[in-house]
């Protein structure tokens, strides 16, 4: 496997608070990866740090690149979106293609006029008379129409309806998606992600809780829905989070095989969801 | 660096309309101004009709040829003066919107480096608008030459000897030329100070470009009770070592304009020589290029976002 991110020992600090505190991981070609923390968990400066729009501490690598050093060079190969509305709103369609088209050697304006072909956005509109879920398809039929090897959304379908949302998953998928790229994403409705993911990273305080991949996920973590004595027993293998519905005790382990808790209860593959606030409520302890 | 300028600076004509819409408007309102004057002389005597460009009532080619220059000085001076407040708020804006509409995250996505961008903005308000500017005062004297020929031929007045043949419009039109875009080197210090505050103040940028050097000049009244700082920055507005050859007061002397003068030359009243080796020029450059270099630094470590 081909290692596109290789972050050693990186922080961040802004004052004193430590927004990044000396985290460690790989990112490898091929994967989608979704990076979930809380609101000030330390995603968005992660990001920025990855994308070379704010220096760190530490070693950092990206496509082999220093990305702040050396962020020309890899905005070639690399796309975002931010989580705002971020293009500006006094300019056309037309107006925006031109530009990516002029500044972006890896940009097929042909690709995004077939894509924007698909939506509604009229070629000769300005980004101020579009719907927030126009400018994002805009914005995703610009990036979608680079040849990027890394995409980085952060929040990317943030106050969009659902409809929007789950186009907006699905083009990506469909559309975008194959071995050769690899997708960073965060947002807040890990629910509507966790079936893309490959691999999933959870921050808070600036630290990693959690990287795996999601085969590795539901080998490592398992749920157990169960009442009374296998409760009881359960109890007694050491459950990283419990909770309770309708009457019943619903633990989530770590590294317990599942032989060990067969016969306890119903077994099922935790949701990333419920793993992240069992893994911050832990961490919070 | 350079390959992506023409991209950079057309995006800047696409954000900033003014800064082509104001010397068109300056044009057409210059235009109806002249049309105007036209018609209002005509209504109230026959003398006055075509007195004011190359009229068959003004005594002599030379007088003729002051009148036509001084029209043509005249209109240049009105754009100059649109040039000024444009370029001001052109500077203080180009950084500073982006900021505000967050669509920075989104030139930044693109890859063009802050240098670039930074650049891109200086070369539009110092050679790109002065540029546009004097695109705007040829087409405005050109409109209101060929104006001014129908209403004199209208009036039987031969329009090919009293308006063209009385005016120097190459020495006229060059001398526009040097005049904006001389200006927008010789005032790059105070381009690059504006595009400074516009990437680092956090809100309000004009009062933040002028405060500054208010409060500099007045705590040195208050301390040492001079004003070189004030005097300095007000002085540079003359640009100087170009006129250095020309007295105002010679240049308004009807002598001046008798004295064999065959042809009314604003070009010889330059001295571009004088100008480029001054150390005023040179000195502004480097604080230009210091200024440059300190917005390049806070729009590429400035984190807002």
């Amino acid at each position: 496997m081909t290692s596109l991110v290789n972050a050693r020992s990186v922080s961040k600090n802004f004052g004193a608070v430590r927004a990044v505190d000396n985290v460690s991981f790989e990112i490898e070609k091929g994967k989608i990866l979704g990076l979930i923390g809380p609101n000030g968990a330390g995603k968005t400066t992660l990001l920025k740090a990855v994308l070379g729009l704010t220096d760190c501490e530490g070693d950092l690598s990206v496509l082999g690149f220093n990305p702040f050093k050396q962020r020309k060079q890899l905005m070639q190969n690399i796309c975002f979106i931010a989580d705002v509305a971020v293009l500006p709103r006094w300019i056309k369609v037309t107006q925006i293609l031109d530009y990516v088209e002029a500044i972006h050697p890896n940009f097929s304006r042909s690709r995004a006029e077939e894509l924007l072909l698909q939506t509604n956005v009229r070629s000769d509109a300005k980004v101020k008379e579009l719907s927030k879920g126009m400018v994002t398809q805009l914005h995703l039929s610009i990036i979608m129409a680079i040849d990027a090897k890394l995409l980085v959304l952060d929040e990317p379908t943030i106050g969009l309806d659902i409809l929007f949302r789950k186009e907006f998953y699905a083009n990506l998928l469909n559309d975008y998606f194959d071995e050769e790229r690899t997708i960073l994403i965060t947002t807040h409705q890990v629910e509507e992600i966790e079936n893309l993911l490959t691999d999933v990273m959870f921050i808070n305080d600036g630290k990693i809780l959690l990287d795996s991949s999601m085969d590795a996920l539901s080998d490592t973590y398992v749920e157990v829905l169960t009442s009374g004595e296998g409760a009881q027993k359960a109890r007694g293998l050491g459950p990283i989070a419990e909770n309770q519905m309708f009457g019943k005790s619903i633990m989530l382990f770590e590294g317990v095989s599942r032989e060990h808790l067969e016969g306890l209860g119903e077994l099922r593959i935790p949701s990333v969801a419920d793993l992240f606030v069992a893994k911050i409520k832990e961490a919070r302890k | 660096m350079i390959a992506n300028q023409p991209a950079l600076i057309k995006r800047e004509l696409w954000e900033h309309r003014s800064i082509y819409v104001t010397p068109a408007a300056i044009a057409v309102i210059v235009t109806l101004g002249v049309l105007a004057t036209l018609m209002l002389a005509s209504g109230f005597a026959k003398e006055l009709d075509m007195a004011i460009f190359g009229a068959q009532n003004l005594a002599g080619d030379v007088e003729r040829r002051a009148a036509l220059t001084g029209f043509f000085v005249g209109t240049s001076w009105v754009f100059l003066v649109a040039l000024m407040f444009l370029t001001v708020f052109y500077s203080l804006d180009s950084l500073y919107a982006e900021r505000k509409d967050k669509s920075i995250l989104f030139w930044r996505s693109m890859p063009a480096t802050d240098a670039e961008t930074v650049i891109s903005k200086l070369l539009t308000a110092a050679i790109v608008i002065p540029a546009i500017t004097a695109v705007g005062i040829w087409a405005t004297h050109l409109v209101n030459l060929i104006v001014t020929s129908i209403w004199v031929s209208a009036k039987g007045g031969d329009a090919s000897v009293l308006i063209w043949g009385s005016v120097s419009i190459l020495d006229n039109w060059l001398a526009a030329l040097i005049v904006v875009v001389a200006s927008g080197i010789w005032m790059s210090p105070f381009i690059a100070w504006f595009l400074f505050v516009s990437t680092w103040a956090k809100r309000m940028p004009i009062l933040m470009a002028f405060m500054p050097p208010i409060i500099l000049g007045l705590l040195e009244w208050i301390v040492f009770r001079t004003q070189y700082f004030l005097t300095t920055i007000g002085d540079r507005g003359d640009m100087t070592p170009l006129f250095h050859s020309m007295s105002l007061e010679r240049f308004f002397e009807e002598e001046q304009w008798r004295d064999g003068m065959e042809n009314i030359s604003l070009l010889q009243h330059m001295d571009l020589v004088g100008f480029v080796t001054d150390p005023g020029f040179w000195s502004g450059l480097l604080v230009c290029g210091i200024l440059t270099t300190a917005a390049i630094y806070v729009r590429r470590y400035r984190d807002d976002s």
